[in-house]
């Protein structure tokens, strides 16, 4: 009786709270009005869009070379991967066959660009949960190494430009062997700091543990790919299971998690990074001299009328690349398959009924880049 | 309380591992021979004038639009007199550095290797308070490699 | 009436304001040493440099921010309340430096001698959540207040263990004459001449230590300030002079409970041979015992330092799980046995034993606590059919 008597005389009411675009943990532009009664979320309202710069119809003006660029602008955190995408459609439509020496150069370095953006959800997602700052330090020292190697090699940071339909830019540097694996080195040793600062740590589990749990069959509906699918069971991953470059030639283990919440999450990319250089451990044992470009390749690429889906495995999942082609040399439509997009789209199932505290972290978890999302 | 410990413990490694920070503006990174910054226009010395012949290469592969370029007849050509066997030659140029994506297209599709990526600090450290004095002219262009401060690379 | 200091005999007024102005000059000062000690400290664990380009190795940063803090407008938005926003700085910044009167320096260096020292260090110290929750409340933000009402509760909940810990200890010094128990600091850090409070009292010291950090709010109980999630919390319309003052409170407040702990706790002055120095040399044994003051206290900061560099931040109802659920009934598990050890007059060592084997529960505790997954509070997936919030 006594408890009814409170609920009648205390009105509660639910308080918009809004996260972004300017909040210190909305990842790139994001906004979010979150529903709030007390600490608990009841409604998530996710507004995107912040960060469109037309950049699938922007490239239906630019020639094949020219769209290289502006696949590295929406995807900025995998920048190889995203290129990757977009010269393999071209590549299949106009019939061009790569070399060996490249293929391998770009299954290196997507693997390397794998790592430095996990580097970059592990540092971003210590600071979602808390960690001041320190798991950031950690991921960034490692991620500027792996930069240094990818301005060595393509004369930019994050910009590369480097893949080009039917092969490279150019040639890697003389010391790219003796680099690379430095460059593992000192990856490995990111990723122990990382394990010991978060994985066990009680606090952490406690914050990660059954939060933002999703269901496998829940995240294959909401379109989800990549570690955030894995992390629900789903032993999707595309390097298998649509294989393209030489990975069926390589060995690595699909991570996958059990439960689908936070933890899994981070925890099925911090095993992913181990898998990563595995493979470009096995990748540098085959490398071998020879041409990184087909030897007729015209000065200006032209390809046959059709149509083409081309996905990869990028870091955060299916990142797909539509291409249609009336003939000529640029596209008649381009759309750009986001896995971030898919992936934001259960971020409000996931949500709904966990504290204010969760929704920053399950954010983080889902590891979105606002450029893809928007494009 | 395992994973505490093993945590503080990560942390007090790296207490004791020492900094990593490079303090950028007293020193400066080397920065390794095939860094990208923004293009630049080539001298030759030989013939002491740009190699560049104004032949609109650049400016159509760019997929900006930064570019300008204008052409004009080489008052130095061998028929006029001169020593140049170039028949054109660069009137004015114009590279917007604010629109540049540093995609390097313009030092891929030049002919006569006349445009390359500027690869010293110089290139990327241009701050200015006004955008209009991004655009940058031909004697602009043209000074840093003249004055004998680029190595340059140009992709083979 | 006068009053004595340094020797000299002057006017009680006088007197008293010396001593404030003293107390409240050198906190200052050590609050900003503080500052940049922690911004270094911190840099060093993630392997950065901190401050460097003011002053040598950056020793001037913490001056150089101050200036630029009182250069700062000091803004009011326009729908916050003027009185409860104005005051609300005072109302933190005050009760921490009051507090100062009555910890122990060195022997006999107090500002005030108090009989009941330590009720007055708590009793005093946890008028500073008013402040909290004013400044949350006035500012008329959501974070804010959000932050505040974090505050409030964190401040409540925290407050109980920490003073139980506390009266554990208070409970247990034995002074000359075989009497038990006693509140005033000054005797109690001397009666830790041979053996410090932290022998017999482990599990007292752990959640003191624990409740010390969620009292600072500190990592990993900053949740009231949480920098992704309430942006700054109740500080977040603050600018200027005002947000400093904060700052300087906060900071004062950290030295404060490190000196409250290493007096209780790890015997201040006294322990090891205080008073054995001081009896050789007068002036050798203050310099002495300042100095073992200083180094535990300093040691204190920088495990906290070392913590906030190394944990993520716990969740609202975790924190308040942890304190009413296992902090509270520990510590009061620690009184009882304390009370039975000296109502039957067992000997000491059981209060390590009892103390000990509550230090062993704790870990347990907390190790089964996190292998059962959390479960989400809020209306389970039903919940989705709702319409849009905006």
């Amino acid at each position: 009786m006594v408890a009814n008597t409170h609920e009648q005389e205390f009105e509660t009411q639910e308080l918009l709270i809004n996260m972004g675009p300017q909040h210190p943990s909305t990842h790139g532009v994001f906004r979010m009005v979150l529903g709030v009664d007390g600490e608990v979320v009841t409604d998530v309202v996710p507004h995107i869009g912040y960060m469109h710069r037309g950049a699938e119809k922007l490239c239906e003006t630019m020639d094949f070379r020219q769209g290289v660029g502006y696949m590295d602008r929406t995807e900025y955190l995998a920048n190889f991967n995203a290129e990757l995408s977009y010269v393999l459609a071209v590549e299949k439509l106009a019939g061009i066959e790569v070399p060996e020496r490249a293929q391998w150069v770009r299954m290196i370095l997507c693997e390397l660009n794998r790592l430095s953006s996990h580097f970059m959800f592990t540092g971003a997602f210590g600071t979602d949960v808390g960690v001041f700052g320190t798991a950031f330090v950690y991921s960034f020292r490692e991620r500027e190494v792996l930069l240094d190697l990818f301005e060595e090699i393509t004369g930019d940071r994050l910009m590369y430009a480097y893949f080009r339909p039917g092969g490279l830019a150019w040639e890697v540097p003389d010391n790219f062997e003796s680099r690379v694996h430095e460059v593992l080195l000192s990856a490995e040793r990111g990723i122990r700091d990382m394990d010991g600062l978060l994985t066990q740590n009680e606090i952490f589990l406690a914050r990660t543990k059954g939060v933002g749990a999703i269901s496998a069959a829940d995240a294959i509906d909401w379109g989800m790919s990549g570690p955030s699918l894995r992390a629900s069971g789903v032993p999707l991953d595309l390097r298998r299971d649509d294989p393209y470059l030489y990975y069926p030639q390589v060995k690595f283990d699909v991570i996958t998690g059990e439960a689908g919440d936070v933890f899994d999450r981070y925890h099925v990319r911090l095993k992913e990074m181990r898998e990563s250089v595995r493979i470009i451990e096995q990748c540098m044992e085959r490398l071998a001299d020879g041409p990184i470009l087909p030897e007729r390749l015209p000065r200006m690429l032209r390809t046959p009328p059709g149509e083409i889906y081309e996905r990869t495995e990028a870091p955060r999942g299916e990142y797909g690349i539509y291409l249609v082609s009336q003939g000529g040399n640029r596209p008649y439509r381009l759309k750009i398959r986001s896995a971030c997009l898919s992936n934001l789209q259960a971020l409000r199932d996931m949500t709904i009924g966990h504290y204010v505290a969760d929704a920053v972290v399950i954010l983080g978890s889902i590891d979105i880049v606002l450029c893809e999302v928007d494009r | 309380m395992r994973g505490i410990v093993r945590a503080m413990a990560t942390t007090l490694g790296t207490f004791v591992r020492g900094p990593v920070t490079r303090e950028y503006p007293e020193r400066h990174r080397p920065i390794p021979q095939r860094d990208r910054a923004f293009p630049l226009l080539l001298w030759d010395f030989d013939t002491d004038e740009p190699f560049c012949t104004g032949c609109h290469a650049c400016e159509r592969a760019c997929p900006v639009e930064c570019m300008t370029v204008l052409m004009k007849d080489n008052p130095a050509h061998t028929s006029l007199g001169g020593t140049s066997k170039r028949r054109k030659i660069i009137d004015k140029f114009w590279i917007d550095y604010a629109r540049c994506m540093r995609c390097n297209i313009c030092v891929e599709v030049c002919n006569f290797d006349a445009i390359a990526m500027n690869n010293t600090w110089s290139g990327h450290e241009i701050s200015v308070y006004d955008r209009a004095d991004l655009v940058m002219d031909l004697p602009q262009l043209l000074a840093q490699h003249k004055a004998g401060a680029i190595d340059e690379w140009v992709a083979p | 009436m006068n009053g004595e200091i340094f020797g000299f005999e002057i006017n009680i007024w006088l007197d008293a304001l010396a001593r404030l102005g003293l107390a409240v000059g050198l906190m200052t000062v050590a609050a900003m040493a503080l500052i940049y000690l922690e911004r270094k400290v911190i840099a060093r664990f993630q392997q950065r440099l901190g401050p460097t380009r003011t002053g040598p190795a950056g020793i001037l940063q913490s001056p150089a921010d101050a200036l630029k803090l009182l250069g700062k407008e000091d803004l009011r938005p326009k729908n916050a309340d003027p009185w409860v926003f104005e005051l609300a700085p005072y109302f933190v910044f005050v009760p921490i430096f009051l507090v100062f009167v009555a910890i122990p320096f060195a022997f006999g260096w107090q500002i005030r001698i108090l009989e009941l020292g330590l009720l007055y260090v708590l009793a005093v110290s946890s008028i500073n959540i008013v402040g909290w929750v004013m400044a949350g409340w006035g500012s008329d933000n959501r974070y804010a207040m959000l932050g505040a009402l974090r505050a409030a509760a964190q401040g409540i909940s925290y407050e109980l263990p920490l003073v139980i810990a506390l009266v554990a200890v208070a409970m247990v010094v034995s002074l000359p004459g075989d009497v038990r128990g006693s509140l005033n600091l000054g005797e109690i850090v001397t009666e830790q001449g041979h053996i410090p409070y932290i022998v017999w009292q482990p599990l007292a010291f752990v959640i003191f230590y624990v409740a010390m950090l969620a009292e600072l709010n500190r990592t990993p109980f900053d949740i009231p300030v949480g920098e992704s999630e309430v942006v700054g919390g109740p500080f977040v319309e603050y600018s200027g002079i005002r947000w400093s003052m904060f700052f300087l409170g906060e900071y004062t407040a950290l030295l404060l409970l490190s000196l409250l702990g290493a007096a209780v706790f790890l015997g201040g002055w006294a322990w090891p041979l205080g008073e054995t120095v001081a009896e050789q040399n007068e002036i050798l044994g203050v310099l002495y015992q300042f100095g073992l003051t200083a180094a535990k206290t300093g040691f204190l900061i920088f495990t906290v330092f070392w913590v906030r560099a190394t944990m993520p931040r716990m969740r609202v109802d975790q924190l308040m799980a942890f304190s009413w659920k296992v902090l509270l009934p520990l510590s009061f598990a620690q009184i009882l046995a304390n009370g039975l050890v000296l109502v039957y007059g067992w000997p000491d060592v059981l209060l390590l034993l009892a103390s000990g084997a509550g230090l062993v529960l704790l870990a347990v505790i907390i190790d089964r606590a996190v292998k059962r997954p959390a479960e989400r509070p809020g209306r389970p997936s039903g919940a989705l059919e709702g319409e849009a919030a905006t």
